[in-house]
C-alpha cells in the first residue's frame, strides 16, 4: 500500500498540496497520543476543574474504551455491508426485482429516523447492554449503504451492460466484472455515511449500559467534571476525524484507479 | 424522499398469473411475527418488568383466529394480483391497522385482573413488528394503486382517529398511556421545547446559511475552506460536540459575569443551539449553493434580454427557480435537528430527549417510548410536510 501511495505522489502535479496520506496519519497519531498520553496533561485538566476529586477519567483506560467502540463500529461495518450490498444486487436482478420499489422507498424513507430514537426503541426489545447497540447500530447502517449500492448499480448505463453481454459475459461476470466496479464509489460513500453516523451513535450507547468513548462525556456529565467531558470528547472527535479521512483516502484512490484505466 | 413520495415510475404486473411475492411475503412476515414473538406484555406495577403473553393468552383464541384469518386474507388476495384485488388489499390493512388498538383492549381485559390497580399493558415485539410491516404493505399498495398524497393522508388520518378515540375510552390501563397521564403538562412542556429549539436552530442556520453561499458565490477562495470546516464540523460526533462546547462555555460564564447574565451556560440550551446551529450549517449551505449555481444559464440569459436588471433576475428568476433544492436542504436540516435535539437533552437542553434519557436511567422502557415515539413522528411529518411544500413551488406546479 505505502509504495502505491508513494508511486501516485510521484505522478501527481507538481501543485503544491498536501500528500493524501497527510490527514490520516496526522489524526490518526493525535488519538493515539490522547488515548495514552492523557493522564501527561493532568494539569491543564486540574486548570479546567479545580474542585474535582479526580480530574482524569480511571475507571477503565481510554485505549480500551476506544477498543470497544471499534469493536461495536467494526461489527456492526462488516454485517452491514455485507447485507447492504448482497441486498442492493439481490433487489436489481431481475429475479428480485418485484421487491425494488419497496427496498428503495425503505431505503430512503429510514434516512428520516433520527439514530436516536433507534437506539432507545431497540432497548425495550432487546434490554440494556452491547447488544442492543449493535443491532441498532446495524439497522441504522443498513440503510445508507443499500441507497448508494442502489443508486450505484442504476447509475451503470444500460449500453455498457448491453456491450458486456454482446461481449459474451454472464450476468455474474457482468455484476462482477462491469456493474459492481464501475458502481464502487458510490457504494463507497455509502459506507462512509454509515459508519461516520454509527461511531456517533455508538457514543450514545453509553447511556444504555454500553461502555465506550461514551462513557466519559456521560459520567462527566451526570458528576459535572468537565475534564471527564473533554477527555470523552476529544477521543471520539478526533477517532471519527481519523476514520473519515481514511475514507476520503479510500475512495481518492478509487477515483483515481477508475480514472487510469 | 418520503413515505409520500412515490417513484417515478413504479413497475407494474396487472396480470393475474404473477403473484405479488411482496405482499405475500410482508403477510407471512406478519403471520409469523403474530403466533411467535410476545404480543403483549403485563407488569404489575411500573418497576417490574413485564412477562410476555403470545397471540392466543392475550386475545383469546376467537381474537386470534380473527387476526391469523385478516392477515392471510392479504396473502391470499395478494397471490392473485388485480386492481380490484389491490383496492381489497389497501381496505384490509387500513382495516387491521385500525384493529390495533381493539385488539390492545381485548387483552387488558382479558389479561388484567380489575383488582390490580397498577397493573399495565405493555406493547410487545410482535405488535411493533406488524405495525411497521403494515406500513411498508401500504408503501408497496401505494405504488401499485398509484394513490395520490391526499389519500394517502387522509387514510392514515382516519388510522389515528381511531387510534386516537380508543387511547381516550378505553386503554388507561396501557402503559404508554399510564406513563403520559402521569406527566401530561410535563410531556407538552416537553413537545415545545423541542419544536422550539428546532425550530430557532433551522431558521437561525437558514439565514447565515443563505447568506454564507451568497459570499461563497462572490468570493470563490472562500468557498472551500468554508465547505471545508462545515464538513469537519458535521464529521464531530453529536455527542463530542456537545461535549466539547460544554467546557469552554461553562468556563465563560463563571468568569465573564455579562454573559452569565445573558443566559450563557456550560449546561442548558446555549450550548445545544450552537451545535444544532454547526450541524444545520452544512446541508444548508450546500443546498443553496447548488441550487443557485445549478439555475441554467440560458434562463439568466433570456431575463437579462427581457431587460430584467440584477436584483430583479436574482429575485424573480433565480431565487424562485432554486426555490425546491433549497427546501430539500431545508428539510434534510430540520429532520437531522429533530434527532439531533433529542440528544441535546443530555446536556440539558430540554426537550422530547428529556424522557428517553430519564427512561433509559430509570430502566422505564414505556417513558423512553413516550419520548421516542413522538420524535420519530414528528421526523416523519416534518418530512412529509416539507416534501409536499418543495413539490408544490417545484415551477410548473405539483405533477
Amino acid at each position: 500500500m505505502g509504495t502505491r501511495v508513494s508511486n501516485s505522489l510521484s505522478v501527481a502535479p507538481p501543485h503544491k498540496k498536501a500528500p493524501p496520506w497527510l490527514w490520516p496519519l496526522l489524526w490518526g497519531v493525535l488519538l493515539l497520543v490522547s488515548v495514552v498520553a492523557m493522564p501527561i496533561a493532568e494539569s491543564l485538566f486540574r486548570w479546567i476543574e479545580p474542585d474535582a476529586r479526580q480530574v482524569i477519567y480511571d475507571r477503565a483506560e481510554l485505549y480500551v474504551l476506544l477498543g470497544r467502540h471499534l469493536f461495536v463500529v467494526g461489527i456492526a461495518a462488516v454485517v452491514t455491508i455485507i447485507v447492504g450490498v448482497a441486498a442492493g444486487i439481490a433487489v436489481t436482478r431481475r429475479w428480485g426485482g418485484d421487491f425494488l420499489p419497496l427496498v428503495a422507498q425503505l431505503a430512503s424513507l429510514g434516512q428520516t429516523f433520527p439514530p436516536v430514537a433507534v437506539l432507545a426503541l431497540a432497548v425495550p426489545v432487546l434490554g440494556f447492554g452491547t447488544l442492543p447497540i449493535i443491532v441498532a447500530l446495524m439497522l441504522y447502517g443498513l440503510l445508507p449503504i443499500v441507497r448508494n449500492t442502489l443508486a450505484g448499480l442504476q447509475g451503470v448505463e444500460g449500453e455498457i451492460k448491453m456491450a458486456a453481454h454482446a461481449m459474451g459475459m454472464t450476468p455474474t461476470q457482468i455484476l462482477r466484472q462491469v456493474e459492481l466496479p464501475l458502481a464502487a464509489p458510490v457504494i463507497l460513500a455509502g459506507i462512509r455515511t454509515s459508519v461516520t453516523i454509527n461511531i456517533a451513535t455508538a457514543a450514545l450507547g453509553a447511556t444504555v449500559g454500553a461502555s465506550n468513548l461514551g462513557d466519559p462525556i456521560i459520567s462527566g456529565i451526570v458528576n459535572g467534571n468537565m475534564a471527564y467531558v473533554l477527555q470523552g470528547a476529544l477521543t471520539i472527535a478526533l477517532l471519527a476525524l481519523t476514520v473519515d479521512s481514511l475514507f476520503e483516502l479510500l475512495q481518492r484512490q478509487l477515483r483515481s484507479r477508475i480514472s487510469d484505466s | 424522499m418520503s413515505l409520500m413520495d412515490a417513484l417515478p415510475s413504479p413497475r407494474l404486473r396487472w396480470d393475474g398469473r404473477h403473484p405479488n411475492i411482496v405482499l405475500v411475503t410482508l403477510s407471512l412476515t406478519m403471520l409469523a411475527a403474530f403466533w411467535l414473538l410476545d404480543v403483549v406484555s403485563m407488569a404489575p406495577n411500573r418497576i417490574v418488568a413485564g412477562t410476555g403473553y403470545g397471540a392466543l393468552d392475550a386475545f383469546g383464541w376467537p381474537g386470534a383466529l380473527l387476526v391469523t384469518l385478516l392477515l392471510s386474507f392479504i396473502g391470499i388476495l395478494a397471490s392473485q394480483p388485480s386492481h380490484r384485488h389491490y383496492r381489497a388489499l389497501l381496505a384490509a390493512v387500513v382495516v387491521v391497522m385500525a384493529l390495533m388498538p381493539v385488539g390492545l383492549m381485548a387483552s387488558s381485559y382479558l389479561l388484567i385482573d380489575p383488582e390490580m390497580s397498577q397493573a399495565r399493558l405493555g406493547i410487545g415485539a410482535a405488535y411493533w413488528i406488524v405495525l411497521f410491516v403494515l406500513l411498508l404493505c401500504l408503501v408497496e399498495l401505494r405504488l401499485r394503486l398509484n394513490l395520490t398524497r391526499i389519500w394517502l393522508t387522509l387514510l392514515l388520518l382516519g388510522v389515528a382517529l381511531v387510534w386516537w378515540l380508543c387511547v381516550a375510552f378505553g386503554l388507561e390501563r396501557l402503559a404508554l398511556v399510564q406513563e403520559f397521564r402521569a406527566r401530561d403538562q410535563q410531556f407538552l412542556s416537553a413537545v415545545v421545547q423541542h419544536i422550539k429549539l428546532v425550530g430557532i436552530a433551522v431558521s437561525v442556520s437558514v439565514v447565515l446559511g443563505l447568506a454564507l453561499a451568497m459570499l461563497m458565490r462572490r468570493y470563490a477562495r472562500l468557498q472551500k475552506s468554508a465547505f471545508a470546516v462545515l464538513n469537519f464540523l458535521q464529521t464531530i460526533p453529536s455527542l463530542a460536540l456537545f461535549g466539547l462546547l460544554l467546557a469552554p462555555l461553562a468556563w465563560l460564564a463563571a468568569n465573564v459575569p455579562v454573559l452569565s447574565q445573558l443566559g450563557v451556560s456550560g449546561i442548558g440550551t446555549t450550548p445545544a443551539l450552537i451545535a444544532l446551529i454547526a450541524y444545520s450549517l452544512l446541508p444548508i449551505v450546500r443546498n443553496t449553493y447548488i441550487a443557485l449555481e445549478e439555475v441554467s444559464a440560458d434562463t439568466l440569459e433570456a431575463a437579462k434580454g427581457m431587460g430584467m436588471r440584477t436584483g430583479q433576475r436574482f429575485w424573480q428568476v433565480r431565487l424562485p427557480l432554486a426555490l425546491p433544492v433549497l427546501l430539500e436542504g431545508v428539510r434534510i436540516t430540520t429532520v437531522q435537528a429533530i434527532g439531533l435535539t433529542a440528544v441535546a437533552a443530555l446536556i440539558g437542553a430540554g426537550g422530547l430527549g428529556t424522557f428517553i434519557f430519564q427512561g433509559l436511567g430509570q430502566a422505564a422502557m414505556d417513558m423512553v417510548l413516550l419520548g421516542a415515539l413522538p420524535i420519530l413522528m414528528l421526523a416523519l411529518v416534518v418530512d412529509a410536510g416539507l416534501g409536499a411544500l418543495a413539490e408544490a413551488l417545484r415551477p410548473g406546479g405539483t405533477r
